[in-house]
């Protein structure tokens, strides 16, 4: 029997999992328990809920150079943007970090939103 | 007849030289070309001033009569090596020659090149490495292996004796690429060039990982994310001039200066922008370059390893037309953190301007290191250490200037008076403190804040009594941590001054064999 928690539309299940093997009907059931890890509607979706819309292939991925918060977002799906100019603004080490685009492009995707946190080598957005 | 003789010899030696300058053929120079690349020839002919190159051992030939190499054999063995003027200063150098067997190494190709190694020492002018090769020449076998072994022996005899620049023109892989490695800086051409220990068919088959060439050890990868090149171009003039901009910021050796250059940018400038150009509010960034360009010579600054741990800036400058080395946090990159590569990328500059008697000025804003398992686990204590090192090792002028934050060990590491720094300035906007005062009220006022009716506001007003305290220059500058505080338009004016006072500088080294920075 093993033990995962599954997580689906933001609430926590912790699940025991029997593997069957070989087409043959294990006896014991699989059972289904609910925890307490339910998070509120209301409480702020810090690092569980990331806004993780594929990256369309062949488009340019932007990561996140190190840990930090996502305080604002400055363009949107489809925008046309330029070399340098500054897509979103990661809070980190208490400053304001300009992700700047690497090269012109159109914004492909936008894969965090305001407010969430994120680690080094999170895609942020990707242009095409 | 005896006149005849004597002609007939003259005439011999001047089919050789003619042939000598087709290296492996015409149709194998017609190769190079389409691959979009120069012959060995060619590039020499790029670098040194004209008519200035003289080669060396242009008639050694292999000894080797296995496997078909009697046949195969041309003199010159697949390299050119010799010397010539660069800017009117003399320098060797070695060019491999790809169109002769793929440039490959065997024990006469390798003797070549550390006959003018031993020249360059002894003479004491810079050595230039082109590298164009297939890798050791399987049919010498160890011999082949012995030549790159003693070629790597006085790479490292040589460190910090003379400056050594390795150019990748072509193919460097397996023990090749560690010449280079020891050197002091690497240029790359895009596409043409690449560096790996083992091949992508060798990675394939041994790991299972696709990768192609260029991805596993082309230009960009080794200029932006392993940190073994310093500098890349996309084509090899280009490439070529750029090598020539860098030494002209570098002595011919060890025990002579840097060229000194007229200077015609006023030592008294003062630059009124920089008193603005630190913004209000402290999490904003800002661009450090433009600082650097403000306070160098003429603007004229030459970055290394530009997209290499791009949260620290290191290059050459001039100040009153000398070699000043430049290391500054970059703010607008990840805050500007000291992080395992910034260290290491800032340490080796810092002992290369050390070991060449360049002097050395800092540009702080540093909040700190980057928090991080990531980092923990990749050695951000070993490597963040060589920066401590790098800096209480050197014994030349260092000037430290503290332009915004300079907080805890990040503080330290960066040029402090610690750490012997010479002299230290603070701009006004500097904040010297153990940390930022978020943090620190949190920890000081932790009770305070607890115990109090509305924990949010007390906070507040802790970290702002803690700000008015301490995030200032005037602490550390009441402890003589800080030699003076400054008018940022003042800053190249002071900068110079302590450069001309701190010209004389000797300084007493215990002696000893060598340290054990952590490696």
């Amino acid at each position: 029997m093993k033990k995962f928690v599954v997580t689906v539309n933001g609430s926590k299940y912790e699940v025991d999992v029997e593997e069957i093997k070989d087409g043959a009907v294990v006896s014991t059931p699989v059972t289904q328990t609910v925890t307490s890890e339910q998070p509120k509607v209301t409480a702020p979706q810090k690092s569980a809920a990331k806004v993780d819309t594929a990256v369309p292939t062949s488009a340019q991925t932007i990561k996140s150079p190190m840990p930090g918060t996502i305080l604002k977002i400055n363009v949107n799906s489809g925008d046309a943007v330029k070399k340098g100019q500054t897509l979103l603004i990661l809070e980190a080490m208490k400053m304001e970090n300009e992700i700047a685009a690497p090269s012109d492009g159109i914004v492909a995707s936008i894969n965090v939103s305001q407010g969430v946190s994120v680690n080094t080598g999170d895609v942020l957005v990707s242009l095409k | 007849m005896f006149i005849l003789a004597t002609l007939d010899r003259l005439n011999e030696l001047a089919d050789k030289k003619q042939k000598l300058e087709l290296g492996g053929g015409q149709a194998a120079i017609d190769k190079q070309h389409a691959s979009n690349k120069l012959t060995a020839r060619e590039r020499m002919a790029l670098l040194f001033d004209e008519g200035s190159f003289v080669e060396i051992d242009a008639f050694v030939e292999t000894r080797v009569i296995d496997f078909d190499m009697q046949k195969k054999k041309a003199p010159g063995d697949g390299v050119v090596t010799g010397y010539g003027t660069v800017e009117k200063r003399l320098v060797y150098a070695v060019a491999q020659d790809f169109t002769f067997i793929g440039g490959a190494l065997g024990e006469m190709h390798a003797k070549k090149i550390t006959k003018v190694m031993d020249m360059a020492v002894k003479m004491g002018a810079p050595f230039i490495s082109m590298n164009d090769s297939g890798g050791a020449r399987i049919q010498e076998g160890l011999d082949s292996l012995c030549g790159y072994g003693e070629i790597f022996y006085r790479n490292t005899k040589a460190s910090g004796v003379i400056p050594q620049i390795s150019v990748i023109m072509g193919p460097c892989a397996g023990g090749a690429v560690y010449s280079p490695a020891i050197t002091d800086f690497v240029f790359m051409v895009d596409k043409t060039s690449y560096m790996c220990i083992t091949g992508a068919e060798v990675i394939k088959a041994v790991t299972g990982e696709s990768v192609t060439t260029e991805g596993l050890g082309g230009s960009e990868v080794h200029n932006s994310t392993t940190g073994v090149a310093h500098f890349r171009f996309a084509e090899e003039k280009a490439c070529i001039d750029g090598i020539k901009r860098l030494l002209s910021f570098l002595p011919d050796n060890n025990l002579s200066g840097a060229p000194v250059y007229e200077c015609t940018d006023n030592l008294n400038r003062l630059e009124e922008e920089l008193d603005s150009i630190i913004p209000d509010g402290p999490n904003k960034p800002y661009d450090m370059m433009n600082i650097i360009e403000k306070l160098v010579d003429s603007g004229d600054f030459l970055e290394i390893q530009k997209e290499f741990a791009r949260n620290i800036i290191i290059g050459f400058g001039r100040f009153n037309g000398k070699t000043v080395g430049i290391v500054a946090n970059q703010p607008s990159v990840m805050a500007g953190v000291l992080d395992f590569n910034s260290s290491d990328k800032a340490a080796r500059f810092v002992r290369f301007c050390d070991a060449f008697n360049i002097p050395i000025v800092s540009l702080t804003d540093v909040p700190g290191y980057l928090p991080g398992v990531a980092q923990e686990h990749n050695g951000v204590i070993r490597h963040g250490a060589k920066l401590l090192y790098a800096f209480s090792e050197a014994t030349v002028p260092k000037i430290n200037v503290i332009l915004r934050k300079a907080y805890g060990g990040a503080y330290i590491a960066m040029n402090s008076k610690h750490l012997g720094a010479d002299m230290v300035f603070a701009w006004p906007t500097a904040e010297i403190a153990v940390m930022g005062a978020e943090g620190a009220a949190n920890i000081i006022f932790r009770k305070e804040i607890a115990a109090s009716a509305d924990p949010i506001v007390a906070r507040a007003e802790k970290i702002d009594l803690y700000r008015t305290k301490f995030s200032n220059p005037y602490v550390a500058a009441s402890k003589g941590y800080v030699d003076d505080i400054i008018e940022p338009s003042s800053t190249r004016v002071r900068i110079i001054s302590s450069l001309e006072m701190l010209s004389g500088k000797r300084d007493v080294v215990p002696s000893r064999k060598h340290g054990n920075i952590p490696l």
